[in-house]
């Protein structure tokens, strides 16, 4: 196991962004001519939220480790079922970067995945979305951590859809700073809507990274 | 007592679920009885997250008859409550809707409508508008609000609350699978900032003295013992029913004066029909827009008057014509011809519309 090898698990609140984030984060890793596997590690709702896109990763070099239409019975409701391949998902060659369903405990799904004790580049990552109503202090969002971690950094992901701003994304930000501050935990990254590039410089003065999103989810269900 | 959910406005970016669990806080709604079905559980999940902080509770029950009947139970305690579900759920809920229809009892039930029939998905449809609003036995009376999108289910969800105790009426909250798990921003608000005041609720049992000897006793019946006597509540209900139908029929409508077409579709849907509209007068077609937000009480008269003289109708919807069973009731006596673009279980986009109506105009 190579330490350069980057393993990503993305978790948060429901509609936080946490599929959007970890889909445009393995196709930065392919497109920089890396080997990924992305994992649909949602155990509520399989099958819904990457299947939509699976082809179109693929066709971009994501390997996707998913639940397929075709294989399932109707799931939906009673969705409970790990995929076999899900377990053995870190034994895959090259990067790993898993998006983890809501309702699924946030990080303890992880349990279930072989090696994971031994997996020491996995870094678990709190995607946060300040405008949604149960992460919209830092108070809430550091109860929610306290529900779903541990997790090793925050991406601070503020967004309100169509009626985004630019200010409403610095105001998200400036919030999980203050997480950071008091918990620790680094900001890994600002992601921003790619429609508003032009709008940030190349490096930011307080050195966070930006993650400039395509939004692909639209496209996924749910 | 905790402080108001909401006390300011307040942008957020949620799904619609969620927003009905935030409304029904902003409506000082005290319960939710419910029994889990996709996909509507956000509105549970949400709801019992929410509830402590708002000294607010949550009942989970066997089933949705279950469900429904609590819900019953609860509202004639004099304490406004509601429950949501889909699908079978809807099926088994006419039970408890119809005991309400019968006895008057402001239930408000929130339903995101999934594919049918039977268990099929758990992911959209407008199959369950026969259901909404005519899927009791007997023929009783009940006010459907159908939904286009977030802002909408906070706004009906809080007026649900208001048409049903106002007018002691069983309202239904219809959307749809899509509105259900589609992240969009709303503006939450407190009702009263919007000169909304919540009507009182009443109990129905419990008041104070000894039926027959300190008051009159009050009878709250579901069952009746002969004909004769059937005829005269059914008769009331309807009486009733009819005294204020006009007042809550509400719709949507536009270009509708020059059109040679109106494109007719509610819910999500009509936000397809709105778009291709604008998209079709902006290529110089002549088409109007209309949108029936009750579904029950139907705004006949207005669908009637603006289909006055019109080349033809389209019924837009993802069912095989349960809204178009409306319009044809609605309009009947008139000639306008009324053609169908049905998508059972899946959705509609304007592209497609414009294409339909451009084929029909061209």
């Amino acid at each position: 196991m190579t330490m350069d090898r980057i393993v990503e698990a993305y978790i948060g609140e429901y509609a936080s962004g946490k599929s959007e984030n970890a889909v445009n984060r393995a196709l930065t890793l392919a497109k920089q001519g890396r080997e990924v596997t992305l994992v649909d590690l949602d155990l509520v709702e399989p099958v819904y939220t990457l299947r939509p896109l699976i082809s179109l990763l693929e066709e971009k070099g994501v390997h996707v480790i998913a639940w397929k239409t075709k294989e399932t019975l109707g799931l939906g409701e009673a969705g409970s079922v790990l995929h076999p391949a899900m377990r053995w998902a870190l034994k895959a060659p090259g990067d790993v970067i898993l998006d983890i369903g809501y309702g699924a405990k946030g990080s303890a799904v992880l349990n279930l995945l072989e090696g994971i004790e031994d997996e020491e580049n996995l870094r678990v990552f709190l995607v946060v979305n300040t405008l949604r109503p149960m992460t919209d202090s830092v108070e809430k969002i550091i109860e929610y951590l306290y529900e779903t971690g541990p997790a090793h950094g925050l991406i601070a992901n503020t967004h309100l859809g169509e009626k985004t701003t630019v200010s409403l994304m610095e105001a998200g930000l400036d919030m999980v700073k203050k997480v950071s501050a008091e918990t620790g935990l680094p900001v890994v990254a600002m992601a921003v809507d790619e429609r508003f590039r032009s709008d940030f410089p190349e490096e930011r003065n307080d050195g966070i990274p930006l993650r400039f999103l395509h939004r692909y989810l639209p496209k996924g269900f749910w | 007592m905790a402080t108001k959910p909401i006390e300011k406005d307040t942008n957020v970016f949620v799904t619609g679920n969620e927003v009905v669990a935030w409304a029904a806080l902003a409506a000082d709604a005290q319960i939710m009885y419910g029994y889990p079905i996709t996909p509507q559980n956000e509105i549970m999940h949400y709801w019992t997250r929410l509830a402590p902080k708002y000294e607010r509770r949550f009942l989970q029950t066997e089933d949705e008859l279950s469900a429904g009947f609590t819900t019953c139970g609860g509202v004639m305690t004099g304490t406004r409550a509601f429950t949501a579900t889909a699908g079978p759920g809807t099926i088994l809920m006419q039970e408890p809707i119809t005991m309400a229809e019968m006895m008057r009892i402001p239930l408000v039930v929130v339903v995101q409508q999934r594919g049918g029939p039977s268990t099929a998905t758990v992911i959209y449809s407008q199959q369950e508008v026969n259901l909404c609003c005519y899927g009791g036995n007997g023929e009783g009376f009940r006010v459907v609000y159908s939904t286009a999108g977030h802002q909408d289910l906070y706004d009906y969800t809080i007026k649900a609350f208001n048409t049903a105790w106002k007018y002691q009426i069983p309202t239904i909250v219809l959307g749809d699978g899509y509105q259900a798990k589609m992240r969009e921003a709303v503006t939450m608000y407190d009702p009263a900032s919007r000169g909304i005041e919540m009507e009182p609720t009443k109990a129905f049992v419990g008041a104070e003295g000894c039926p027959g000897v300190d008051r009159e006793p009050r009878f709250y019946r579901n069952t009746y013992n002969t004909e004769e006597e059937l005829l005269d509540v059914v008769g009331d209900l309807k009486a009733h029913y009819d005294s204020f139908k006009d007042e809550v029929v509400e719709y949507e409508d536009s270009d509708i004066d020059d059109a040679e077409i109106i494109v007719v579709g509610h819910g999500v849907v009509s936000r397809a029909c709105k778009e291709a509209v604008k998209a079709l007068r902006q290529a110089g077609y002549k088409v109007g827009y209309f949108r029936p937000i009750t579904l029950r009480p139907f705004p006949q008269k207005q669908l009637a008057a603006a289909a006055e003289g019109k080349k033809a109708i389209l019924a837009v919807e993802s069912a095989l014509g349960q809204m178009k069973r409306l319009i044809t009731d609605g309009l009947y006596g008139m000639t306008v011809p009324i053609e169908e673009y049905f998508k059972p279980g899946k959705g509609v986009s304007s592209q497609e519309l414009v294409e339909k109506v451009k084929s029909m105009l061209d």
